[in-house]
């Protein structure tokens, strides 16, 4: 099962990055199960840590993450300067 | 004054980055045009203008003409005219040290093709003539919008200068020009005084000219 990015219409000040301007953008963010995606390592990692086997590490197991990222976003602030955004929005999403 | 005043270039730029396409090319010359390369240069100006030339070149006019001539009110010498101003990054495409003679720098525009052909397509696309309604020769505004936009990316890069009116103008002057002054004011005014032009960029901003806005590369 492929998962789809998700996309929200936000202000870039919702962006909480720091940013003054009244400028736009198309969010896009991965959302979804990654049971289906769960190798063996994942299904040792579960048990053993339910056998509290590992002491307190708890290892992240598959999750929905971007596997690649949008095209860069740029705009101008209040104060008339340019910042250009990288890797901020996600173009394909997989279980990782 | 109870009505809250549109931004019609910031609207611009938000409908910019809502579209992929003209989102990915405006960012796409805003970096190297706005990356300094040393410390004794702001930054890559072939690249820039490059880049400049891209973004006019593959994003649709709706787009790129909504940021590179969009309205104004005449009494808003900042927020609106400002990012207007700031469409093409300036500070790397346009300004420079120095401010050359405007007959010099059309000479240095006459060695490179490209710059060559979109300057002549430019002085007949956008000829005034006071005669006809439009204030044009040739009766086609989208033509002369296309023509002064293919400038942008050149050594002839235009740019609005801050004035009430809208008037534009290439980084050069006509100081220095000992007998050719008269053919230096005349290049300068055919950018700063050209109604034709003025028209044409008025009815893009006020969409009064609904013409067919067909993206045609200037060769």
């Amino acid at each position: 099962p492929r998962l789809l990015a998700k996309e929200v219409h936000l202000n870039v000040t919702d962006l909480g990055l720091g940013y003054q301007t009244k400028e736009e953008l198309i969010f896009r963010y991965c959302s979804g199960p990654c049971v289906e995606a769960e190798t063996n390592y994942d299904k040792i990692l579960n048990n053993l840590t339910h056998n509290k086997k590992l002491d307190k590490d708890t290892p992240s197991r598959t999750c929905c993450r971007p596997i690649s990222f949008d095209d860069d976003l740029s705009f101008l602030d209040d104060n008339v300067v340019y910042h250009t955004l990288k890797k901020h929005s996600a173009r394909k999403c997989g279980c990782v | 004054p109870a009505v809250a005043r549109e931004n019609n270039c910031l609207n611009a730029a938000k409908a910019c980055n809502l579209n992929d396409t003209c989102k990915k090319y405006r960012s796409a010359y805003i970096s190297p045009c706005t990356s300094r390369v040393s410390t004794a240069e702001v930054c890559n100006k072939r690249k820039c203008h490059k880049a400049l030339r891209q973004f006019f070149d593959k994003v649709p006019p709706k787009h790129s003409y909504g940021m590179l001539y969009c309205s104004c009110p005449i009494s808003d010498q900042t927020a609106c005219s400002e990012r207007r101003r700031q469409t093409i990054v300036p500070v790397c495409s346009y300004e420079e040290k120095q401010k050359p003679n405007c007959l010099e720098l059309q000479a240095s525009c006459r060695t490179n093709y490209i710059c060559k052909s979109r300057l002549a397509d430019f002085f007949v696309n956008c000829q005034p003539e006071t005669r006809s309604l439009s204030g044009c020769l040739k009766e086609n505004y989208a033509d002369c919008l296309l023509s002064y936009s293919g400038l942008v990316g050149t050594v002839m890069t235009p740019n609005y200068l801050r004035s009430p009116k809208i008037s534009v103008s290439p980084f050069c002057d006509c100081s220095n020009s000992g007998n050719n002054k008269d053919d230096c004011d005349k290049f300068t005014e055919f950018f700063t005084e050209n109604t034709c032009l003025r028209n044409a960029i008025q009815a893009f901003g006020n969409g009064t000219d609904v013409g067919v806005w067909q993206p045609m590369s200037p060769v």
